[in-house]
Order: C-alpha cells, then sequence, then structure tokens
C-alpha cells in the first residue's frame, strides 16, 4: 500500500466521523432543534451598529432594529468609523425619528472592533445586541434569543444567518452555505462547541464582555475572537436556530474571495492566539481549536495532493501525446476508457451520496424547498465545486496573515 | 439546565470505526474477487501450458504435427496477454491486496519464460517463420518518463499484432520482479535492466528507442 490511499483513508475517516457525529446529534435532539428557553425577565439591551461607507443598508438596517417587538430596548447606537460615504448624514437625519438613537463618530479609523468597544464603554445594557450595519435583524429575533441568558453562564447568543439575497446563481449558492452553516452551529450547541458568533445578530451579556476586555482590535475576525476568549474564560455560547438575521451576501466572486480570505487570516490569528489552548479550557482545547486545525491541515495537504496529482498526470499525459505522435500510434485507445474502480473509489462516491442526503436533509428541515427547480443543480454545484474552492482561499490566507496585511475592509 | 452532550464524541467515534471496518471489509472483498479471478485466469492457463508442453512431448515420441502445436503456443500466448491487461487494470486499482497481485504477476512473468521457452522449441523443431516478439519492461517504479515510453510501446505492441496476426508470438514480461529465470533470459539476451524498456524480435534485432509501426515491420 503506497503513502497516497492512507492519506485518502484518513480524510475519509474524518469526513465520516464528523458526518456521523452531527447525525447523531440531530436525531438525539432534534425534538427541541428549534425550540428557545422563555425568559422570565426582560433584559435590557443596547444595539451597537458599527459603520463603515453604509449608504446603501443603514437605513434598512436601524428600521429593522427598531421594529424589533422588544419592549427593553435602551439604545441604538451608530459608530461610525469615518465613512467617506453619506452614512453619517442619513444616520443624523435618522436620529429626529428614532429617540433611542445615538451616533457615534469616530475620529480616526479604528477597525470594527475599535468602534464597538468605544461603544461598549457607553452602552447601558445588560446584553449587547452586535448587528452588522448590511443585516436586519426579524422582528422576533430578540424575544426568542434573550430566554437563553436566564443559564448565569451563558455569555453570547447567535442566530440563523439568512441570505438577504438569493435571485443570481452565485447568491444561491451562499444562501445553501448559510443554511448549512446555521444547522451546524446549532448541532455544535448541543456539544458547547459553538466557534463563532457572527456579526449580522450576535447577543452578549455585558458582563462577559467585559470580562474579555471587549473586542480584540488586532483580529480580523472579531466575532470568531470573542467567541473564543468567551469559551477561555468558561462562557458558554448558545445558538437560537429560530431566530434570524438576513445579510447581504457578495454578488461576485472578487468580494466573496476577499470575505472568505478575511474569515480564514482570522480563523488563523485566533488559532495562533489561543494555540496555548489545545487540550484544556474545556471545549475550546478540546474540539473548537482542533476542529480548526484538523480542517486547515485538511484542506492544505488535499490541496497539495491534489496539485501533485495534476502535475504529475500533465505531465504523464503530455509525454504520452508526444510519443503517439512521434511513432504515429493512436492518442486514445479503447484501454483508456476502461474503468476499474477502486474501493476507495466507491468509498468515496458513498461518502459523497451520504454528505448529499445529509444537506437534503438539513435543507428540508430548515423549510427549503430542495426539489425547485433552480436548486436541482445548486446544491450539487455547491457540494462539487463551491465547497472545493475553499483550501484556494486558505492559501491566499496563509499568505496574508504571514505577510501580516490587514484585509478585514 | 444547559446538560452538554460531550460523550457523543466517543459514541460517535465508536459507530465510525464500525463502518469504517465494515467498509474497508467490503474493499477486502471486492479486492480479493478479483485477485481469485486472476488466479482463476493463471490456473486455467497453466493447465493450458502444461498441456501444450505435454502435447509436443506426446507428439515427439511418434511424430510432431508442426501445425498442431504453432496453433496452440500461439493462442496461448494470445490468451495470457489478454488476461495480463486484466490484471494490469486490477493492479492500477486494487489497494489492499495489492501484494496478492504482485504474486499472481510473478506467477504469469514464470508462465511467459516457459510460454517463450516453448516456443523456441517449437520454432526450432518446426522451423517455423513465425517470430517471438519478447517485450522486457520495467515493472517496479518507472520514472514517468519510462512509463510514458512503456505505454507507447504497448500500444505499438497491439498495433503490431493486429498487422501481423499469428505470424509473431507477443510475450511481455516484467524485467525487474526478482525472478532468477528472467534474470537468465536478460543475460543470454545480453539486455541490461537499466536499458528497459526494450523489444527482442526473436535474437536478431533490439529495440530500445520509440520507433513507429512501419519501421518495426522492416526488421521482420
Amino acid at each position: 500500500m503506497e503513502f497516497l490511499p492512507y492519506v485518502y483513508l484518513t480524510y475519509m475517516f474524518i469526513s465520516l466521523y464528523m458526518l456521523i457525529l452531527f447525525l447523531m446529534l440531530y436525531i438525539r435532539n432534534k425534538d427541541n432543534f428549534f425550540s428557545y428557553p422563555h425568559s422570565k425577565k426582560e433584559y435590557s439591551v443596547s444595539f451597537i451598529v458599527p459603520a463603515y461607507n453604509e449608504e446603501k443598508t443603514i437605513e434598512d438596517t436601524l428600521k429593522h432594529i427598531f421594529d424589533i417587538d422588544y419592549d427593553n430596548i435602551k439604545e441604538v447606537i451608530v459608530v461610525n468609523d469615518c465613512s467617506k460615504d453619506n452614512t453619517t448624514k442619513i444616520v443624523k437625519n435618522l436620529l429626529k425619528k428614532y429617540k433611542k438613537l445615538k451616533l457615534l463618530n469616530n475620529k480616526k479609523n479604528l477597525g470594527k472592533a475599535g468602534g464597538l468597544n468605544r461603544a461598549l464603554k457607553i452602552a447601558k445594557g445588560e446584553l449587547i445586541a452586535v448587528v452588522d450595519a448590511d443585516s436586519y435583524p426579524s422582528s422576533d429575533s430578540l424575544k426568542k434569543m434573550v430566554g437563553f441568558f436566564e443559564e448565569k453562564d451563558v455569555g453570547a447568543v447567535t442566530c440563523q444567518i439568512l441570505s438577504r439575497n438569493k435571485n443570481k446563481f452565485f447568491e444561491r449558492l451562499q444562501a445553501i452555505e448559510y443554511q448549512v452553516i446555521a444547522f451546524t452551529r446549532k448541532l455544535l450547541d448541543f456539544v458547547d462547541a459553538i466557534w463563532c458568533t457572527p456579526g449580522p445578530l450576535a447577543l452578549y451579556r455585558k458582563k462577559a464582555l467585559e470580562d474579555i476586555n471587549g473586542f480584540d482590535e488586532y483580529s480580523m475576525t472579531e466575532d470568531i475572537e470573542a467567541t473564543w476568549h468567551l469559551a477561555s474564560r468558561g462562557w458558554h455560547r448558545r445558538m437560537c436556530l429560530d431566530a434570524s438575521v438576513s445579510s447581504t451576501v457578495p454578488q461576485t466572486i472578487k468580494p466573496w474571495f476577499k470575505q472568505r480570505r478575511r474569515w480564514n487570516v482570522g480563523g488563523l490569528q485566533s488559532i495562533y492566539k489561543y494555540r496555548k489552548s489545545i487540550g484544556r479550557q474545556g471545549m475550546l482545547g478540546a474540539f473548537i481549536i482542533p476542529f480548526f486545525i484538523i480542517g486547515l491541515f485538511l484542506g492544505l495537504i488535499g490541496l497539495s495532493i491534489f496539485f501533485y496529482l495534476l502535475i504529475r498526470n500533465t505531465i504523464s499525459r503530455y509525454l504520452l501525446t508526444v510519443y503517439s505522435i512521434e511513432t504515429n500510434t493512436p492518442i486514445l485507445t479503447i484501454e483508456n476508457f476502461y474503468i476499474t474502480p477502486s474501493f476507495l473509489n466507491y468509498l468515496g462516491i458513498i461518502l459523497f451520496l451520504f454528505g448529499l442526503i445529509f444537506t437534503l436533509i438539513m435543507l428540508s428541515i430548515l423549510n427549503e424547498k430542495i426539489l425547485k427547480k433552480e436548486n436541482i443543480l445548486t446544491i450539487p454545484f455547491y457540494m462539487i465545486v463551491y465547497l472545493t474552492v475553499y483550501p484556494f482561499i486558505m492559501i491566499t490566507a496563509i499568505w496574508h496573515a504571514f505577510r501580516g496585511k490587514r484585509i478585514w475592509r | 439546565m444547559f446538560k452538554s452532550q460531550k460523550h457523543i464524541f466517543w459514541q460517535a467515534f465508536i459507530v465510525t470505526i464500525s463502518i469504517f471496518v465494515i467498509g474497508l471489509f467490503f474493499g477486502m472483498v471486492l479486492e480479493n474477487w478479483r485477485v481469485s479471478k486472476v488466479d482463476n485466469f493463471y490456473q486455467n492457463s497453466e493447465i493450458d501450458l502444461l498441456d501444450i508442453k505435454l502435447q509436443g512431448d506426446i507428439y515427439s515420441q511418434n511424430y510432431f504435427k508442426c501445425e498442431d502445436a504453432v496453433r496452440e503456443n500461439i493462442k496461448f500466448a494470445d490468451k495470457i496477454f489478454e488476461e495480463s491487461r486484466i490484471l494490469d487494470r486490477y493492479e492500477s486499482s486494487n489497494q489492499l491486496t495489492e501484494k496478492d497481485l504482485f504474486f499472481q504477476h510473478k506467477k504469469y512473468d514464470l508462465l511467459r519464460v516457459s510460454l517463450l521457452l516453448n516456443s523456441l522449441e517449437i520454432k526450432e523443431k518446426c522451423n517455423s517463420s513465425y517470430n517471438n516478439v519478447i517485450y522486457f519492461y520495467n515493472y517496479r517504479n518507472p520514472s514517468l518518463k519510462a512509463q510514458a515510453k512503456q505505454n507507447t510501446f504497448s500500444k505499438i505492441l497491439v498495433e503490431l499484432k493486429k498487422i501481423k496476426g499469428d505470424d509473431i508470438i507477443l510475450i511481455p514480461i516484467a524485467a525487474n520482479n526478482n525472478i532468477t529465470s528472467v534474470d537468465l533470459l536478460l543475460n543470454r539476451y545480453n539486455v541490461s535492466k537499466e536499458n528497459l524498456p526494450v523489444i527482442l524480435i526473436d535474437d536478431k534485432r533490439k529495440i530500445y528507442e520509440l520507433e513507429n509501426v512501419n519501421q518495426i515491420l522492416k526488421y521482420f
């Protein structure tokens, strides 16, 4: 047995393990998958909306926040991080309309985390809701999320993020991805392994944020870092799948690639920062960081093998073609079309089908009509092509992380 | 009160191992089925070879029917040539039972050496006009260049067989499979393992470099 089959078997084992873990988690918890605890008390909530050049969406975002069905919203703080467009003007005009709206103008660009920390100092609520300026929380989101804070050691609660725009094929791919992420994040909730409370809508206990000294201003993904920091300090993170926020996803490949690269750089920074937590600090060291590292290595090794085989086959094919032309023999013969699959091929196909079925189940549970005409092409494309692009993004992320580029915008 | 279900990690691990072992078991079954198929071919071919040799012995005691002996020999050579192609395909796809197929390959090489000797003997006894085309190739880890060259040689030989039909007996032999009788053959034909692959047309001509079929036809 050569080296490569061992690598393939390792891949298959890890993929199968994750699939079975998720499946078992779902089967055991399917009855309370969408449930959420009801709060006995109405916690006071401060919203913080960091904004940088958000003239297209900020008004809608604020409208959605003020439409939220919750009586104890203390304030909505917009932190304007030196926007060069009309964001300031739009928010200033809205100050008259919304009495609880506050505008903080940064004198110099502090970045998202810096802006959040500035607002955190003046926020009065017991809970802090962070909302991206291009995201729109559903009106019942807060009511469904606050109940989780009845447990004193819950530091943050996240919800389902939906794609606001899903008309184009590329947007639909991301919509599917967001649903898969939401589903698996809820599954990880049952083992206290939520690794991110994403920016579109995250609810934090103010005390917990103070405990971790707010958001890390050097991190490219302050939401991942804050979640890991909370986990390292013993705060639980929870997920309310029944609450949602919709967010605008990138419409073209370039901004999408930049966004994903930033996520990956942030992940790498967090791995580096919390590397000493491996094997310690509960689920952070036992699962979350190893899960990230394994994902990173699998992606890189997979990509290396892909290129190795591609180059090898290309050279081989090239030589064979040259020799065939030289000797006037056919370049392709019937032998080339004989397929004798190895058992690894069969295992790979079975595993892919399991993955596909599980994805379809996830989507149908989240009320996605999987037999819809546009989804019939989108879902297989998502699984076969879209996901395989990720290792390439990881490579560029490593390159940027080493060069220390800060590219969060 | 939130209760984490951390025990599910090792439970999932046990289920995964169970499913994985079942998968590996089915993999072994599939590959063993292929090995036993090749083994079956081999056993039949071994019987055929023994049969041809005995036919020769019987004929030589009374009278020798050259036509029959040549025909049977060519038929047998064609048969094991086809079987070797199946063996090659299985070898490239079997992952767990590589060693088993490697031994099958060795057995086939021995069979081919035996066929060659038989073929040389018949050719001499009958003064036949057919040509023995022996193809010595690199079996173990050939370089990409050598592999491409071997693949091209294989295609040339297939073409050659199509043109020459029963006028040639095609005998491909792995030259670096640690078989003493093959090493003796290499010595006899003065072929170095460093210069593989090589095509031998009877004792007369050695072809080391790629040539087209028409050029090779001139050597017959």
